[in-house]
């Protein structure tokens, strides 16, 4: 299964600053695209429920992860505390893949 | 927006609780925080440390108790105790900084409100620092205030933001949320979610204002003074003053804030723009105390606490919040006075009219468990 395009917005917080990316694995440094890959697949990506975040959190981020690949496109939005030890590190992954992106533009 | 993850909608709570025991990791992440988002009730809390095996955080005692915790850069809350109530200052400037600045909180509240604690019952504070590694953000979970170190793990040339305890009114915002969440319960999304964030907005920075004694007229009124670094175009995340003016950077773009409804912005993001939107009460309540004069939380502050603790409800818009706040000024301080003239101006200058005829029906603003437990002499009488 291919990964062709990943899609990834952060938004609210305390300062209520957007944080977005949109790119496709082929163009990230091969390190990079490695943890992605590894992370997406150690998460079973595709079978995670679409909705995970918590109520009663304020200020709290809330993240959107979509995922193109050949067969399918699956989209899961999470927030901080209720996002498993792994999705964590895929949202660190994906918040230093924004801040490049953003610093760019 | 509200979300709820299907799990809460579905399964009752003895079900997320078997989950919580038995489940998968992500199965017991989700359900745990679907109990702790359902519990909001404090004897629901109790039961809920019956299965987490964690000591509740949650302690009814005479007055200022805090605890400080660090995360030690992991996610799991509350984390190892750095500092409690009482003890000298450690080493860690975060840890000491969460512990000032919401014993700071504690005292505005107690001292100038009356109000003993987040539930008006001596709650504990409990706050954990350096949550995550790179986390740029501080939240309230609905039982605690979490803070993160901001950018440290990047390059210094690189980082937009600085450890979230650097700002006194931050501190104060998180705790302020705790407060709304005993009282008002605003709904955290459009216009009650902006009306919540505006009251943390007004009560961390009444916070600062206290801390600094300042006047009206010589408070900065900006929210997080100090959190961007000097990457950053900027002089703190929102201005109460002059929302929109906060930051204007090439990475973080510009300060999103309207000052006025006519520029009120309609968004599905950030809870339907709660970050956005509260800068048109932020600016009402800054006139409203500017009008009055002297130091803001004193007249200006009650209004606004009142309102918050006996006015609004969780469904309360920008025009409920006006014209609550302008019958909480007439009661407090008589029609027609300076400070009900002052309230009436705050609003009309972000297009608003305050309407005193009573339109808006009377709300409670106090959940039928305070009621109770002020009947049983359990909770202190208003």
């Amino acid at each position: 299964m291919k990964v062709e395009r990943v899609q990834f917005e952060r938004t609210g917080g305390f300062a209520g600053i957007r944080f977005a990316a949109d790119f496709k694995p082929d163009e990230l440094p091969h390190d990079q695209s490695k943890e992605l890959f590894d992370l997406l697949d150690d998460l079973d990506f595709d079978d995670l429920p679409e909705q995970m975040i918590e109520d009663g959190v304020a200020d709290g981020f809330t993240y959107s992860i979509t995922v193109k690949t050949n067969k399918k496109t699956h989209t899961v939005v999470t927030g901080d505390s209720s996002a498993p030890e792994k999705m964590q590190e895929l949202l660190q992954l994906l918040n230093r893949i924004a801040r490049n992106q953003m610093r760019k533009q | 927006m509200h979300k709820h993850s299907p799990i809460n909608c579905i399964l009752p709570p003895h079900m997320l609780e078997d989950i919580a025991n038995n489940g998968t990791a992500a199965q017991r992440v989700l359900a745990i925080s679907n109990l702790k988002s359902s519990a909001q009730m404090v004897g629901k809390r109790r039961a809920l440390s019956d299965f987490t095996g964690a000591a509740f955080r949650v302690a009814a005692v005479g007055g200022k108790e805090r605890i400080v915790y660090d995360a030690r850069n992991g996610s799991n809350l509350p984390g190892t105790i750095a500092r409690k109530e009482g003890e000298a200052p450690v080493t860690d400037i975060a840890v000491n900084e969460a512990y000032d600045g919401s014993g700071a909180t504690y005292d505005l509240f107690k001292n100038i409100y009356e109000r003993n604690s987040i539930d008006g019952n001596g709650m504990r504070l409990d706050s954990t620092v350096h949550y995550q590694k790179g986390y740029d953000n501080a939240f309230w979970d609905g039982e605690q205030m979490v803070y993160g170190d901001g950018d440290e793990n990047l390059p210094v040339n690189e980082r937009l933001f600085n450890r979230f305890t650097i700002a006194i009114d931050v501190i104060g915002h998180e705790l302020t949320h705790g407060v709304t969440q005993f009282e008002a319960k605003l709904t955290y999304s459009q216009q009650p979610g902006a009306l919540n964030e505006s009251m943390s907005d007004v009560f961390g920075s009444l916070v600062k204002q206290y801390t600094l004694n300042q006047t009206a007229a010589e408070a900065d009124w900006i929210i997080g003074a100090g959190l961007l670094t000097e990457n950053v175009n900027g002089v703190g995340i929102r201005s109460m003053k002059a929302p929109g003016t906060a930051y204007n950077d090439p990475v973080l773009g510009k300060d999103p804030q309207p000052a006025h409804m006519k520029d009120y912005v309609n968004t599905v993001s950030d809870n339907g723009g709660v970050h956005i939107n509260s800068g048109i009460p932020n600016r009402a309540f800054y006139i409203t105390a500017l009008e009055i004069g002297g130091n803001a939380w004193q007249k200006a502050g009650q209004i606004w606490y009142v309102t918050l603790r006996d006015k609004l409800t969780s469904t309360s818009k920008f025009q409920d919040c006006a014209n609550l706040t302008y019958k909480a000024a007439e009661e407090l301080f008589g029609a027609g006075s300076l400070e009900h003239q002052a309230v009436k101006k705050g609003w009309a200058d972000v297009g608003l009219t305050v309407d005193g005829g009573g339109t808006t029906p009377p709300p409670s603003g106090d959940g039928c468990l305070s009621s109770l437990l002020r009947l049983i002499g359990a909770a202190p009488a208003r």
